[in-house]
């Protein structure tokens, strides 16, 4: 493959990071826990998606690929995850008296409940939607770009959708709310905004985003139980290149993240091309940088933006 | 009274043109001032004139943008807090801290410096001298309670206390530190006037034994009544520094108070 | 007052939650007593999961050191497990690709080594960060690890694993034939069910001792260290570390301290884990050892070493009684069954007891330098459960 190809591919995988890294971004500022859960919400997104889609089937037409059921399935996919997000918020997290460790403890045991119950019902191995596959576009085959239509949609629909959440964020009433209490918690509670309320429709956000990002992630690759945890940290990886607190940010980090990820085999290529000094070094740096641990280096590079720019790309600090 | 630069005769604690900016704000903007051995030294400023930044400045919280600090001749400037303390500056907090799960002269033992026992191997390799210097600091930290008159208090557990006899635990700790000189911030803040009297009696008493001390308070009674000299911080830099008397009457001084910090 | 001396009155001395643990356990014992006895449950694996809840309690007392000492959030846990568990692996088994058949003993420093390179790796870029970093951090490198341990062939024999695992007392004088050598027995105390003790449960004996020796060290050396002016700095920087630094303490140095005593005894736990399932696999290296961990050191209470062991037993309880309960009982798959019951028990702990079970109650004072070892005035409950100052005098 090309390095066109490459960046096509790192521009998928990107646009699901970016969908989960929002999410996880947006609850940090304003629900202030780092959320474990985040990536079984995905997960969460992805399954309630199959069960639609099995129970409607098609309906009729597709666009780019995908059954207009698809999309239904990606809508319930959304709001189940939202609903999911929000009973959580007021059933486990409003009621608890302890600080933000305490959160983020009891979010990994609401991340464990998550996935139980989906690997209860659904099973431990791999599954994916009933969808036929498809051929990558003929017209992008020759410049070594091999995407399908399936993909143009989920890059489509996650450019949508953070069109949206821009839209919501500088345009709305509701967004205005939002930034300020990211920015400055108790000016906010103090000058009025009803911060329970816009918690709620931030996790609703948050939670949303992330299902989509489940559904996509399900297209892309395959369900599993594990595939939100499985990314949770590259996501947490992104959120934090691109800035604790800044939803910008997040997005700009996921999607640095993902294409470093998937362009991961070109870098690997790079390095067993040249000449590299000392022969054990070329060995070390072979290995490291190679597919297997694509998502290694994300967690290195997340390391080394904490400890030498902790704001990241555009937020704030780490100590 | 001219600004700063007062020549201190024995200086424990020289702050030399310190400045600090926070994006683009000069919150220490070329502060000077120093601190004679055995005063009670004040610093007083209207909100917003930087008394914290430079307590954190001082202490090694923050580091500074420019400018010296220095402790007994020796330059602790951009040292971390735990090696300014080691040269004899220990400071307060604002806000007493909440110990969960300790009582107060457990909390009291915390202040005691280069305890042997605070060596992991030594725990195992002398534990006999851990013992001893254990048994010695326990005893002088119950003696210091008792002259503070809240040794009634040393099993309670330290949540269990008021904030005002926190701060009175907080203040015979620091003793525990042995300090060359002693910076409270806001020892009084929210504490009732009965605990308050005993504080400023405290205070007198160390620092008839030969603490020094420099605070920071905003109730003006206290600090007009205990401490000599002050200085007087506003937007960043001494304004002056001088007597209770002369800077009271000072117009400079009423008029940063009355036009309001930045 | 010691349970030795006046039993009585140490009983009535307990706490609500003290004598509420004791119940529980007690009654525990003697349900797995009659089901020993009635045959149900087989001994040689009821040693086994003895041996099992100690090397959980071993875990729990290493993130205790970590977290419950200094409020670490390290979530590195599995890590330290699994290199404690290649690193005598790697020595020891016949199969390993680096070196092999040497002494367990030479494996057990080897384990000690590594966990402590491990340790200063990862220890160094996350101890200064905040809490929640340090968490994401730590989990992201214990990552790391184990994608290393699962590519690197050449090294640790990637995703086969390490067989021909000898027991550790493999070359000892008494110990190493003690299986073999100590004759079958036959207890009858219900007529008609017979217990049978033969080499396995001789074996499996052996590494009860063994782990119990292992946990006995820790938890000496633990006791020792809390209660010290060095467990008294931890402490006070769980608190607040700016305090600590205030007063002089190099907090770095000392959660670097904490941070390496833990991984150290978690490594142990994984040396144990070698020469009991005699085989290691980067299975072994999963996040969700970490986890367990945990939920037995917020459940037991953090800081606590009695709360330590009773989170592990809860924790071989649900491991093993899903599985059990699975054979028996429930159509339920009992992986996750096992997720489902440790996040369920993570947010009840957090709801409705987020001290844990059995909350430190130790005056952190070296003993010796206290007439009345070092208990503090306390009512019913214990000092965490004090909320907030009194009132103004």
């Amino acid at each position: 493959m090309t390095v066109l190809g490459y960046l096509a591919n790192g521009l998928v995988f990107s646009s699901i990071i970016v969908l989960g890294s929002i999410g996880l971004s947006l609850v940090y500022s304003i629900a202030d826990f780092a959320n474990f859960a985040h990536g079984d919400t995905m997960t969460i997104g992805a399954y309630t998606a199959l069960v639609t889609f099995g129970a409607v089937g098609g309906l009729g037409g597709a666009v780019l690929g995908l059954p207009y059921g698809f999309f239904l399935a990606l809508v319930v996919g959304i709001a189940v995850a939202a609903v999911v997000a929000v009973g959580t918020e007021k059933l486990i997290y409003e009621p608890l008296d302890v600080d933000s460790i305490g959160l983020l403890i009891t979010s990994i045991g609401i991340a464990f409940i998550y996935r139980a119950v989906i690997q209860i019902r659904f099973g431990s191995g791999f599954t994916r939607f009933d969808i036929q596959p498809l051929r990558p576009i003929e017209s992008l085959v020759p410049y070594g770009v091999r995407v399908t239509l399936h993909d143009v949609a989920i890059v489509g629909s996650a450019a949508v959708l953070v069109v949206g959440l821009h839209v919501l964020l500088q345009y709305t009433d509701l967004g205005r709310k939002m930034r300020a209490m990211a920015d400055n918690p108790d000016l906010a509670r103090v000058s009025g905004i009803r911060t329970k309320r816009v918690k709620l429709w931030t996790w609703v956000i948050g939670a949303g985003l992330a299902g989509a990002g489940g559904v996509f992630l399900g297209l892309f690759n395959q369900l599993s139980p594990r595939m939100g945890f499985n990314l949770l940290l590259v996501i947490f990886a992104a959120v934090i290149l691109g800035g604790i607190g800044s939803v910008y940010g997040a997005m700009a980090g996921g999607f640095l993240i993902g294409m470093i990820n998937q362009l991961t085999p070109f870098f690997s290529n790079v390095v067993e091309a040249l000449p590299i000094a000392p022969n054990w070094l070329e060995t070390v740096l072979e290995n490291l940088i190679s597919i297997e641990y694509a998502n290694a280096i994300a967690f290195v590079i997340m390391v080394v933006v904490l400890l030498v720019r902790p704001n990241g790309i555009a937020g704030e600090g780490a100590t | 009274m001219s600004e700063g630069a007062l020549p201190k005769r024995d200086a424990v604690l020289r702050v030399d043109d310190l400045q600090k900016s926070f994006g683009g704000l000069a919150a220490t903007d070329h502060a000077s001032f120093a601190v004679e051995r055995g005063t009670i030294t004040g610093l007083i400023g209207p909100n917003g004139a930087g008394k914290s930044t430079l307590f954190n400045l001082i202490s090694g919280f923050y580091e500074p943008d420019g400018g010296t600090v220095e402790v007994n001749g020796i330059d602790v400037t951009g040292m971390e807090p735990y090696q300014v303390a080691d040269h004899g500056l220990i400071r307060t907090f604002q806000t007493p801290r909440k110990l969960e799960g300790m009582t107060v002269r457990e909390a009291m033992l915390v202040g005691p410096r280069n305890q042997p026992g605070e060596s992991f191997i030594k725990l195992f390799a002398t534990p006999g001298a851990v013992g001893e210097s254990e048994s010695a600091n326990l005893a002088e930290a119950e003696r210091i309670l008792e002259e503070f008159e809240i040794d009634h208090l040393a099993t309670q557990p330290a949540t269990d206390i008021s904030g005002g006899q926190m701060k009175l635990v907080e203040l015979a700790r620091a003793m525990l530190a042995e300090p060359e000189v002693l910076l409270l911030d806001e020892p009084v803040a929210g504490v009732n006037p009965t605990l308050a009297k005993k504080l400023k009696d405290q205070i007198r008493r160390l620092n008839e034994q030969g603490t020094t001390f420099l605070l920071i308070e905003h109730d003006m009674e206290f600090v007009m009544d205990v401490a000599d000299p002050i200085v007087v911080l506003d937007q960043g830099h001494v304004l002056t520094e001088g007597t209770p008397e002369g800077v009271r009457s000072d117009d400079r001084v009423i008029d940063a108070y009355l036009g309001g910090g930045t | 007052m010691s349970l030795l001396s006046d039993p009585k009155g140490a009983v009535a001395d307990l706490t609500r939650p003290e004598a509420w643990v004791l119940g529980v356990s007690v009654a525990f014992m003697l349900f797995l007593l009659g089901a020993l006895l009635t045959g149900a449950l087989g001994p040689t694996y009821f040693l086994f999961l003895v041996g099992l809840a100690g090397m959980y309690a071993l875990l729990s007392f290493g993130l205790n050191a970590q977290w419950g000492f200094t409020g670490l959030i390290n979530f590195s846990v599995a890590a330290f497990f699994g290199i404690g568990a290649y690193g005598s692996a790697l020595m020891t088994a016949s199969g390993s690709p680096i070196a092999g058949g040497f002494n367990p003993i030479v494996g057990l420093v080897v384990a000690l080594v590594a966990a402590f390179v491990l340790a200063l790796l990862i220890g160094i870029p996350t101890l200064r960060l905040r809490a929640d970093y340090l968490a994401i951090a730590s989990l992201g490198l214990a990552e790391v690890v184990r994608l290393i341990v699962l590519n690197e062939r050449w090294l640790t024999n990637g995703s086969a694993g390490l067989r021909g695992i000898p027991s550790f007392f493999k070359g000892w004088p008494v110990l190493s034939t003690f299986p073999e050598t100590m004759p079958g027995i036959r207890l009858v105390v219900i007529p008609g069910s017979p217990v049978i003790l033969e080499t396995a449960f001789w074996q499996a004996s052996l590494n009860v001792l063994l782990v119990l020796a292992f946990a006995g060290a820790a938890y000496f050396v633990l006791r020792r260290a809390h209660q010290s002016p060095w467990g008294r700095v931890l402490r006070t920087i769980r608190s607040d570390e700016d305090l600590a630094r205030a007063l002089g303490k190099n907090t770095y140095s000392f959660k670097m301290q904490s941070f390496i005593l833990g991984s150290l005894i978690m490594a142990l736990a994984g040396v144990f884990y070698t020469h009991l399932n005699l085989y290691v696999g980067p299975g072994d290296l999963d996040p969700i050892t970490t986890f367990y961990a945990w939920v037995a050191v917020i459940l037991g209470g953090s800081g606590s070493n009695r709360g330590a062991l009773f989170g592990g037993i809860v924790i071989v309880t649900i491991r093993e009684g899903t599985r059990f309960l699975n054979d028996v009982a429930l159509p339920i798959d009992p992986a996750p069954l096992r997720l489902l019951l440790i996040g369920v028990v993570i947010v009840a702990v957090m709801r409705y007891r987020p001290q844990g079970i059995l909350p430190p109650q130790r005056e952190l004072i070296w003993p010796s330098a206290v007439d009345g070892g070092g208990t503090p005035d306390t009512p019913e409950s214990g000092v965490r459960e004090q909320k907030g100052g009194g009132s103004d005098e």
